[in-house]
């Protein structure tokens, strides 16, 4: 067995080997009691790439692996409504950076390392990411995908109108205004302006951390301050510069924008960056420098990953094998796997960072870039389990602004704080 | 077989199962509506009606029901004049059966689509940087016109996709309604030198009164769920100009608080309000068609 | 002449009134055998080289054909036990209740008048209790409300139009109720009561947010697109086309045969 061999070469070998035994008897003893596991999941490539690996676990375990893909949203609302109302008819589920805290204080998830069997190396996913399915010390999830912010700019609109690339904000600013004003047949920048958690609050966030905005003020509120209305009154001025529409756009359009050509600055999360040296869907391949946010933007740390159900998982034997898979379909060898498949996109491991399989599938500027980006990048949002609602209170009202509904911005950030308060009160 | 035993067993089951189903989801709203239900935590309490008075200090509660209201107008009758105008057009001008059916046949595609693979699509066409709309606008020197970021334009955008499905879908039931017509009253209509315009607007439409109200109705309660299209389209945005109720519900319940008692106390105002105001145009409508 | 032209007028406008309404679908078509790159673009492209991966994407995706056979059976089912229940039922609403035959087929239309959220939550509660949630069974009952209430709803009125000196000569010549009503008022009134089938039929088909909350494994086509319309974090423009374009056809072809059944009976009862 690779997985054997792999282990046998580490200095942990007798552990490991311990390990190993136990893991074997769980198999004896659970082999065939859990007929079907299911899973639920979103098309990330991660997820996709195992339908040609499922077979090997389902031998493994004598069950049927089934995993069922949603698109965001729905995911999202099904693993809500499955874990809470104890229905429980997914073993493995599907948890992001922003429902994270939401689950482990509603008591919906087992602790990672209390499933997943130790062989599989928890240690060894990337910290950045692990940081972000961690909630006080303990990690709850097992990533697979991730990561943080990264600019891309149009390097030859750049050259053309003799700008350096932008290393601070300010910087920023003036090229973004240059490049829109230039005769080049590209807008000065984009970003997303679509109302959500995940959405335009996602992207506007750095910039209200950059102006030293705090979400909370002890209990209270405290995103209606000072930096937010600067953070606010700058994202919207950069939005004039952007594409007809931009004030409703979400990662997609703003991400098929600069891809089709028509943006000359985005700073978006950095698992975009590969997609632009796609030829069969990129115009721009060749044409785009990555760089880290300049200063003092910080970058949006993000995570997507596999959580053990304590619904779904309640007996022993579903435990097992649930936990089982989500260290195997998490694993290293996976990972690598992977690489070999041609998919560069979804890295949960330092390890697989590190091969060389990976470093030569991507360009070197992109992978300096990420590795520049990292000491920044950090979980922004308001780790509180009601940041799903504040957040899309906050998006809404930010989109009011960006499309011009309202134009007091400190009244209406005022009016999403007010909200606010009532979603923390209710926690208690 | 008596009338009576034909009468009863004609309708027990069909009411029968219908109010047993009915009574359980009433029930059940009003049950969780009066609790204080979240779906974060498995501790709730009877709050009475804290959850209605909580609803009349809402402001995009009632923002949502505004909303609501338009769209209702908008899509009924956006729905209704265009499947009449299609109707008449395609009955006058085409005659043989073949090509109508095809054209029938092509304007049951729409509707069958699955609504948020449409939405997607839409979504696309008003693009206003890639899409096909804006492209032609540019053609002709217009725009580009932000359809969906446009705060006063998104919730017709959003209308016309819905229009787009259900008038030609409406179309085809109204030309299949026309086709059952007895001929009389139009070949005396047409003896009377009447115009085309005025055999349909005077005897073929007044004739088609009952089945048309039966269907604004329906189209009526149909556009009362029209989550999925809006969803996809505009979340409900820009900001709120296109959230409608069973949206917010939607937002409420289940897709970011998990307020389920607040998003079921929602429903059953909603459902107050669409009895009372549904029943006066119901016997208006009957009025007027007698 | 005159009527030459106008003919022509109204038939050129005609055209271009569908070509206007299936422009949406062609475009969608046409999209379905693009590269992501020819979307993608500020200028549309008419000529491009087609490609087949798109359909392949689909064709591979396993989720697929169990929502197509899971949507095949729930709508079937569904419509199939509304019709039956709901079509008698409206023939009596429309003949033999005078007085209160209004009031019942309003409160049939009431039923539809709250969100499907609020139906959803007491739903799972109730289905879990009972051991049916994510089942193919609860499913269709829950869409059953929406069926029999549409069905009765928009038959009643096709067997209003019936005219009454048919039934009341049957009724002459001794024919029992049920007699009357399925020798004479049915094939009468055949022709609308396929608007309301159909109708139902297509409510049920794109139902999602029931379907979505309702069940797990045995989910229905639209949770089904639904799905696909992200791919990881790419929106996969060309593989929304195709899905779009097949997920199409299996209700065209249940629609055709519905017309073509329609047009022989319809030609069969005027010999």
């Amino acid at each position: 067995m690779k997985r054997t061999s792999l282990l046998l070469g580490t200095a942990l070998c007798a552990l490991a080997a311990q390990a190993q035994a136990q893991q074997t008897q769980a198999q004896e003893a659970c082999k065939g009691a859990v007929p079907t596991l299911n899973v639920i999941g979103q098309g990330m490539p991660a997820v996709t790439a195992l339908d040609a690996h499922l077979s090997e676990f389902n031998e493994k375990w004598d069950t049927e692996v089934k995993i069922t893909l949603l698109g965001e949203n729905e995911r999202r609302a099904k693993a809500r409504l499955d874990a809470s109302t104890g229905a429980g008819s997914y073993q493995v589920l599907y948890i992001d950076e922003a429902n994270l805290a939401e689950y482990v204080s509603a008591d919906w998830i087992y602790p990672l390392a209390d499933v997943v069997p130790e062989s599989y190396d928890i240690a060894d996913f990337r910290t950045d990411l692990s940081n972000v399915a961690t909630v006080d010390g303990t990690q709850y999830f097992a990533p697979f995908v991730g990561g943080g912010d990264v600019m891309m700019v149009r390097t030859d609109l750049l050259e053309a109108a003799g700008l350096d690339v932008p290393s601070t904000l300010d910087e920023l600013v003036e090229a973004v205004k240059v490049l829109d004003a230039a005769d080049n047949g590209a807008h000065g920048w984009a970003a997303r302006g679509q109302r959500g958690s995940g959405m335009n609050v996602w992207r506007w966030t750095p910039f209200f951390r950059a102006m030293g905005g705090e979400w909370l003020d002890g209990d209270m509120p405290a995103f209606n301050s000072e930096a937010g209305v600067e953070a606010t009154e700058l994202y919207t001025d950069l939005m004039s510069y952007g594409p007809p529409g931009v004030g409703t756009f979400n990662w997609s359009d703003a991400v098929e924008a600069f891809r089709g050509g028509q943006v000359a600055i985005l700073i978006e999360s950095d698992v975009f960056g590969p997609w632009m040296e796609d030829p069969s869907k990129s115009t721009v391949v060749g044409k785009v420098g990555y760089a880290p946010p300049p200063d003092p933007l910080p970058s949006a740390g993000w995570a997507h990953g596999w959580a053990v159900s304590k619904a779904g998982a309640a007996d022993d034997c579903a435990k097992t094998i649930a936990g089982d898979f989500v260290g195997w379909a998490t694993s290293k060898e996976m990972e690598q796997q992977r690489l070999e498949a041609g998919i560069a996109s979804d890295i949960g491991r330092t390890s697989t960072l590190e091969s060389e399989a990976y470093q030569s599938l991507v360009p070197a500027e992109y992978v300096e870039a990420m590795l520049a980006t990292g000491p920044k990048t950090d979980l922004l949002i308001m780790k509180s389990p009601a940041w799903p609602e504040i957040g899309d209170t906050l998006g809404l009202a930010l989109e009011e602004v960006f499309t011009g509904t309202r134009d007091d911005i400190a009244a209406t950030l005022d009016e999403a704080a007010f909200f606010a308060e009532d979603s923390l009160m209710r926690l208690k | 077989m008596k009338r009576k035993t034909f009468v009863t067993l004609s309708l027990v089951p069909a009411i029968g199962i219908l109010a047993s189903l009915a009574l359980v989801s009433v029930a059940g709203a009003v049950w969780f509506a009066l609790m204080n239900r979240t779906l974060r935590s498995s501790d709730y309490e009877f709050v009475g009606a804290y959850n209605f008075l909580r609803l009349l200090r809402d402001k995009r509660f009632f923002n949502a029901l505004e909303i609501s209201a338009i769209w209702e107008v908008v899509t009924v009758t956006g729905t209704l004049v265009l499947a009449v105008l299609l109707a008449v057009l395609i009955y006058e001008t085409v005659k043989k059966p073949l090509w109508r059916n095809l054209i029938c046949f092509a304007f049951l595609v729409p509707v069958l689509l699955p609504r948020v693979a449409a939405a997607f699509i839409w979504r696309f066409l008003y693009s206003p940087s890639l899409g096909l709309i804006n492209y032609l606008c540019g053609l002709v020197g217009i725009g580009p016109v932000e359809f969906l970021a446009d705060p006063s334009l998104a919730l017709i955008s959003v209308a016309i996709v819905d229009i787009w499905q259900w008038g030609l879908f409406f179309t085809v039931i109204l030309l299949k309604l026309m086709e059952t017509l007895p001929r009389d009253p139009i070949e005396a209509a047409m003896l009377d030198n009447a115009r085309t315009w005025e055999i349909h607007a005077y005897v073929t439409l007044p004739m088609l009164k009952a089945p048309i109200i039966s269907l604004a109705l329906v189209k009526a309660v149909e556009s009362l769920r029209s989550f999925d299209l809006i969803f996809v389209m505009t979340g409900g945005g820009p900001g709120t100009a296109t959230e409608t109720l069973d949206l917010y519900a939607y937002q409420m319940g289940i897709n970011m608080g998990g307020r389920i008692s607040y998003a079921s106390a929602m429903s059953i105002l909603l459902l107050i309000v669409t009895t009372v105001v549904f029943t006066i145009i119901w016997k208006a409508g009957k009025k007027w068609a007698a | 002449m005159g009527r030459l032209i106008s003919v022509t007028l109204t038939r050129a406008l005609l055209a271009l009134l569908i070509v206007v309404a299936l422009g949406p679908i062609l475009w969608t078509v046409l999209g379905a055998f693009k590269e992501l790159r020819d979307i993608v673009t500020p200028v549309p492209k008419l000529l491009f080289s087609p490609t087949l991966e798109n359909f392949a994407t689909i064709l591979r995706n396993p989720t697929i054909r169990d929502g197509l056979l899971h949507s095949v059976i729930v709508v079937s089912a569904s419509v199939i036990i509304g019709a039956a229940l709901g079509i008698p039922a409206a023939y009596t609403l429309a003949r033999h209740a005078r007085n209160w035959g209004d009031d019942v087929q309003f409160f049939v239309l009431s039923l539809r008048f709250m969100p499907p959220v609020a139906i959803a939550i007491p739903f799972i509660v109730i289905y879990l209790d009972l051991g049916i949630y994510d089942t193919l069974f609860g499913l269709i009952l829950v869409y059953l409300i929406t069926t029999i209430s549409t069905v009765i709803w928009l038959s009643v009125p096709a067997f209003e139009r019936v005219p009454l000196n048919i039934e009341e000569a049957a009724a002459m010549e001794g024919c029992s109720p049920f007699e009357i009503f399925w020798r004479f008022a049915l094939p009468v009134a055949s022709p609308s009561l396929f608007g309301a089938l159909v109708f139902t039929f297509v409510l049920v088909w794109n139902e999602l947010l029931l379907a979505l909350t309702l069940a797990a494994q045995n989910a229905t086509l639209p949770v089904v697109a639904a799905s696909i319309t992200s791919l990881g974090k790419e929106v996969p423009w060309g593989v929304i086309n195709a899905a779009t374009v097949l997920l199409v056809v299996p209700p065209l072809v249940f629609i055709g045969l519905l017309m073509g059944l329609l047009n022989t009976s319809v030609q069969s009862g005027r010999k």
